[in-house]
């Protein structure tokens, strides 16, 4: 029989099993055609080098607080797992205990969810991307003229 | 308890109903909702109900003041007209953070733990700060919200400081246990413990706005679209105040010679300030800013008593005041729609000036009358609740002895008085355009039923007494 | 329950009928108007009837409460009802008499452009009074009294096109506000001396005090200011006969019938405090016998129906508070009642013959009407042989159990009681030959136009000419049913003054002597009217015509509008002036300086509110730290 430090032991094992196989199974799976930016370290598409002191998307912030959102949820989860998971509890009451429990936290995990649909629906999880409109001058000075204006005096 | 339950299920159900290719079952959907929860607001009266592990609390005290609340916001939401003019408004969203300030509010009103109270004002007040800023493509909202924002945290930090510190020095977080310390102030208590006290109150007179802490008031509630004004203006200060009249009854009775002398002067600058201020002012909204602030002054003085009287003082002040401010913004928002739009005026001010009410009572009496009444109980003069209002709050203040706050609360009254009757000289004497302003029967409805209820308590009083 | 719904209805109704009749003026068709009004009355009066039928005879009173109307402190008024026997009988005569005035005016009114405003203000008014007779404290009381009085201003002024209307209107309004100070400050005075408003209360606890009680004295004398503004007593009796402005059933109903004795409901309702204090009686007493014979002397000339017949109710007005006076309390109610009946017919009877006269009032022009009008002139017959006090009709019994109590207390108030009686038969009679007999003296055009008013007129005519006649037995000498009746009222001032209340002390025979001697001397004022006005055919002389000096005294009312106007108006005014240009220089530069004071404070003030976030928490924070070193660096 295992000790209580064995079952975490699995945990662990189980875990990195998890990750080593997914890897290993996107390897097969997709195609392999790396890039300097696919290769530079991921920080959501902005420049991993350089001033901190930007301005960033306005859309990170919905999504950050979304995330937040559903770690704080996560958070919530334990607590309710130490409180409410005890045995003695549910024996007692022929197992309604557990199901009032279950059906509590249910309830709380789908206010959450209907949150994330809504946001979902209305679209505020889409990225959308900026399309930056060229101003069209009508001149008869041909482009290159501008262009080499421009490389002259850079 | 049960309006919680309902108004958070009514929110999230309002929120999808949004989906709707139609906006127009919106409106009734919401005061169906909020109908409902008034009526189960009653499910437990006459009885004394403990929830959550005395976490909250439901008695007629309370009721009642989630009963004012939800009629208060019933009669917002009726005049918010569902935003039909405004294509870019969110009506779903409004409605349901409404309805989630309520919880807020009404957790206020029935808390009986300081973390609920916490809660509570949170829940409140993050709704108050997208409400002002939820005209988005206009700067000023924009600007309150964010004012409202950086101030309303300055506030709650003080006030969260102040909760920890009373912590610290009574070990509980319940009302009940602080009350059962503060009891052995014959021995003393700990420095910690009236410091604490001293930041909770400063944190909730902010959100009620007295001053000197009002400078956010007329700022916020001039840039906010008016039909959240009239909101802001009219549940959170009831609910501000339900919850200081609560936490001082129930805690700290026994060292109010320690912050009944404090209020007291927070009372007169407040009544001072908000008075004499809103003479100056040439836009009614922004005069009506300064108005709440000294009707948060008139509210205090029942507070700074806290005597036999109060609750009923405090009671019968908070509704008669959102009766009469709700047909206040409700006229104020029509006559600015329409004659806006004649003016075609650069200035966004100039038409929610006074002169935007010349000559109003001859074509559109019923806007008059309404805009009148509520004025004059606004100003407190007899035969309208404003008057009862005003006398069971200077009562409470004579039974304290009290007199020099009494003093300065009347000259203020009469101060009060001018600034009020500019409206109705305008709306009365004054000669100005003069079309006849389309008014719809949801309007007529609620400024009809606002002059019922406003006159009808100033003659008989005693209708709402008899309640609690 | 049922009662209280019932109770409740009583008053609801007529204001319904206001509130279709108000808010539908115009639109509501006029045929229906009438209905209406008429029909809220009627149910009220039925409503009542019932009341009363299951009323137990001795039993107490009962109270409805409706609502808790006021409460401050430690005084709780609440609005609530009271029914016993003074109130029904009140109610029934309102409401009964009201319901024959309404269905009057329906013909009387009809083709006036303003009918449904004056149905709904008719059934305004009977609300208000209902209000005043059914209300259980002194608070109600009082908006009934000031919510007829609004109505009475409303109804002699309804023809607002004519302003001397208007200023009859005016003036009936400020001298009742005198009366009502008197009244205000008299409740003012029970509060401070009972704690509480309520009838119940306030006599349970007077009846507890001694006899002469100075606060007492002082609130009965203050209540009776009150009565004597919408009584019309001496001094303030002037504006009851300019208050014929008013369209006639208007001064049926309410100047005649229903509101003028307010003032004697309430005396009679507070008679525990009026018998706990006999000096403010003899006030009652001196006051109303100088009214009695000083309005019946002034109707000896007068020669507009309305006028005599306003001026006679004054004098009777006096009779009832001569009655009260003598703490014949029952004896005044009973002449209430029949006079409700006689002056309601008489008026009503004086329309007829104004109606049919198109709108001429003066009795010098009319004569002979009786062919032409045969039922007006036989129920005004019958009304004018009843207010002259001959038997065997009502009023022979009520004026003359007055008298028999007066004659008991004071001997000389009772022979100049005679005489006013005298003087009231003489000019009742001189009214009714001058109008009914001898040759017409009006224009050619006005005979052609005689005839006989219609049926809505008529009934109401003859219903009441019956109660005028057979009232009187009501209350027949030595015990009648009304006595028995309203006996419980009476319980508390029986109580605190056994003597007042003891069975007569005057043999039967004297009182039949008394009899003979009222009834004898207005039968010789009949014959000498008769004599005068029927055999030398005697025309009052036109207004030009030279007097005597004490008629020229006596046909212009003792000058007493013009003593009014030079004593009381004019120094008025001049003080108003003098205050006015003195409020010229020193209040306006008072109120001003402090409105400047304010406005440039609110100027400074306003410089706070910068708008910048900054300030805004740096103000707020040096507020935090001044409220902690208020509380903990300087202690006090």
């Amino acid at each position: 029989m295992l000790s209580d430090f064995g079952t975490l032991l699995l945990f662990i094992l189980a875990a990195f099993a998890f990750i080593a196989l997914v890897l290993f199974g996107a390897r097969f799976l997709r195609p392999d055609r790396p890039n300097i930016e696919k290769n530079s370290t991921y920080e959501s598409g902005e420049e991993p080098v350089g001033n901190a002191n930007i301005q960033f998307n306005i859309r990170f912030y919905v999504v950050a607080l979304v995330f937040v959102l559903f770690d704080v949820e996560l958070v919530f989860l334990f607590p309710w797992a130490t409180v409410f998971g005890q045995a003695r509890l549910i024996e007692a009451t022929g197992g309604r205990w557990g199901w009032f429990a279950l059906t509590e936290v249910i309830l709380f995990v789908v206010v959450l969810a209907l949150g994330l649909a809504y946001v979902w629906a209305k679209g505020y999880l889409d990225w959308v991307k900026p399309q930056p409109k060229l101003p069209t001058v009508e001149t008869k000075v041909p482009m290159d003229l501008y262009k080499q204006v421009n490389e002259r005096f850079k | 308890m049960f309006p919680i339950v309902l108004l958070s299920v009514f929110a999230v159900v309002l929120l999808f109903l949004g989906f709707l290719k139609s906006r127009s079952v919106l409106l009734p959907a919401t005061l169906l909702f909020l109908v409902a929860a008034l009526v189960a607001n009653f499910l437990d009266w006459n009885k004394t109900y403990l929830y959550f592990n005395s976490m909250l609390r439901t008695d007629n005290l309370s009721m009642v003041f989630t009963a004012i609340v939800l009629l208060s916001s019933f009669l917002v939401v009726a005049l918010s007209g569902s935003f039909e003019d405004d294509e870019a408004a969110q009506p779903a969203e409004y409605y349901a953070i409404i309805l989630f300030s309520l919880v807020g509010a009404i957790m206020m009103i029935g808390y009986e733990n300081l973390v609920m109270l916490f809660v509570g004002v949170e829940i409140l007040s993050v709704a108050m700060y997208i409400l002002t800023g939820s005209d988005k493509r206009n700067l000023r909202s924009n600007e309150a919200a964010l004012k409202y924002f950086l101030m309303g945290a300055f506030a709650t930090g003080i006030m969260l400081f102040g909760m920890a510190l009373l912590y610290g020095a009574s070990g509980s977080f319940t009302l009940a246990g602080i009350a059962s310390y503060a009891s052995h102030a014959q021995q003393g208590l700990s420095l910690i413990f009236y410091v604490g006290l001293l930041m909770l109150l400063v944190g909730l007179l902010f959100k009620v706005s007295a001053a000197p802490f009002h400078f956010w008031t007329p700022d916020v509630y001039d840039g906010a679209p008016t039909i959240f004004t009239a909101y802001m203006s009219t549940v959170v200060k009831t609910a501000g105040f339900a919850a200081l009249l609560h936490l001082l009854a129930a805690s700290f009775t026994y060292v109010y010679s320690f912050w009944g002398i404090i209020l007291a002067v927070v009372t007169a600058i407040t009544l001072i300030a908000g008075n004499v201020t809103a003479v100056y002012q040439n836009s009614f909204k922004r005069m009506m800013a300064y108005s709440s602030i000294s009707h948060a002054g008139y509210l205090l003085i029942g507070l700074a008593a806290l005597s036999a009287q109060s609750r009923q003082a405090i009671v019968f002040y908070s509704l008669a005041y959102s009766i009469a401010t709700i047909s206040a913004f409700g006229v104020l928002m029509l006559v600015t729609r329409q004659r806006g739009m004649q003016t075609l005026s650069s200035n966004p001010l100039s038409n929610e000036s006074f002169d935007a009410f010349n000559g109003l009572a001859k074509q559109n009496p019923l806007l008059g009358l309404a805009m009148a009444t509520s004025m004059l109980s606004l100003a407190g003069i007899p035969l309208t609740a404003g008057f009862w209002g005003k006398f069971y709050m200077f009562s409470t203040a004579v039974e304290r002895g009290q007199i020099w706050l009494l003093v300065v609360a009347v000259l203020m009254s009469a101060v009060g008085i001018y600034y009020y009757f500019r409206v109705i000289i305008a709306m009365y004497f004054r000669d100005g355009a003069t079309e006849p302003i389309r008014i719809s029967p949801v309007f007529r409805y609620v400024l009809v039923a606002a002059i019922i209820l406003t006159i009808g308590l100033g003659v008989a009083p005693g209708l709402l007494q008899g309640l609690f | 329950m049922q009662i209280g719904l019932l109770c409740a209805l009583i008053p609801l109704l007529p204001l319904l009928g206001f509130v279709i009749n108000g808010v539908g003026f115009r639109r509501v068709p006029t045929g229906l108007v009438g209905g209406i009004a008429t029909l809220a009355v009627l149910a009220s009066f039925l409503i009542v009837v019932s009341l009363f039928m299951s009323f137990p005879a001795e039993g107490g009173p009962q109270i409805v409460p409706l609502f808790d109307w006021i409460s401050v402190g430690d005084l709780h008024i609440p609005f609530s009802f009271q029914i016993d026997q003074l109130s029904l009988l009140m109610l029934l005569v309102v409401t009964g008499v009201g319901t024959l005035i309404h269905l009057y005016s329906i013909g009387y009114m009809h083709h006036d452009e303003g009918f449904g405003k004056f149905m709904a203000f008719l059934n305004l008014f009977i609300f208000f009074m209902l209000l005043l007779v059914m209300g259980a404290n002194y608070v109600i009381m009082f908006i009934g009294w000031e919510g007829v009085g609004l109505c009475s201003y409303l109804l002699i002024g309804f023809w607002n096109k004519n302003v001397s209307y208007n200023n009859a209107a005016r003036k009936a309004f400020v001298m009742n506000r005198i009366g009502d100070l008197g009244f205000l400050l008299g409740i003012f005075t029970i509060i401070n001396t009972f704690g509480t408003v309520e009838y119940v209360d306030v006599f349970k606890q007077a009846t507890s005090l001694p006899m002469g009680d100075t606060t007492v004295l002082v609130i009965a004398l203050l209540l009776f200011v009150g009565a004597m503004g919408k009584s019309a007593q001496v001094p303030l009796y002037t504006w009851l006969p300019d208050a014929m402005a008013g369209p006639t059933p208007v001064s049926a109903l309410i100047h005649a019938a229903t509101m003028v004795t307010a003032g004697i409901y309430m005396v009679v309702r507070s008679n525990v405090l009026y018998t706990l204090a006999p000096q403010a009686l003899e006030v009652v007493g001196i006051i109303a016998i100088i009214t009695a014979l000083l309005a019946a002397s002034i109707g000896l000339l007068q020669n507009d129906i309305k006028k005599v017949l306003a001026y006679s109710t004054v004098s009777q007005l006096g009779y009832m508070f001569l009655g009260l006076s003598a703490t014949a309390y029952t004896a005044g109610m009973f002449h209430v009642i029949t006079h409700a009946f006689f002056k309601a017919l008489l008026f009503l009877g004086a329309g007829s013959v104004i109606h049919a006269m198109s709108n001429e009032q003066d009795i010098r022009k009319m004569g002979g009407l009786r062919k032409a009008l045969p039922v007006t002139f036989i129920t005004f017959a019958i009304g004018t042989w009843a207010i002259s006090g001959l038997p065997p009709f009502a009023g022979f019994f009520s004026k003359d159990e007055i008298l028999a109590h007066v004659f008991e207390h004071s001997k000389v108030l009772w022979a100049l009681g005679v005489l006013g009686s005298g003087l009231t038969s003489f000019y009742m009679f001189r009214l009714l030959f001058l109008t009914f007999f001898g040759e017409f003296r009006g224009t050619a055009e006005q005979k052609h136009h005689l005839h006989e008013s219609p049926a809505t007129m008529t009934i109401p005519l003859i219903i009441l000419a019956i109660l005028s006649a057979v009232g009187g037995a009501l209350n027949l000498p030595g015990g009648g049913w009304l006595s028995h009746f309203l006996e419980p009222i009476f319980e508390g001032s029986r109580q605190v003054n056994p003597e007042a209340f003891a069975e007569s002390t005057i043999e039967h025979s004297t009182e039949y002597v008394l009899m003979a001697v009222s009834a004898g001397v207005a039968l010789l004022a009949l014959i000498a009217a008769y004599v005068m006005y029927i055999s030398r055919k005697a025309v009052p002389a036109s207004d030009e015509a030279d007097r005597s000096m004490p008629e020229q005294v006596i046909y212009n009312k003792y000058y007493v509008d013009e003593l009014y106007e030079a004593a009381i108006v004019r120094p008025i005014r001049s003080m108003g002036d003098t205050f006015y240009s003195f409020g010229e220089f020193a209040v306006d530069g008072l109120v001003n300086g402090v409105a400047w004071l304010v406005k440039q404070s609110s100027a400074q003030l306003r410089r706070l509110q910068s708008g910048s976030i900054g300030f805004y928490v740096f103000a707020m924070v040096l507020s935090i730290v001044l409220i902690f070193a208020l509380r903990f660096f300087i202690r006090f």
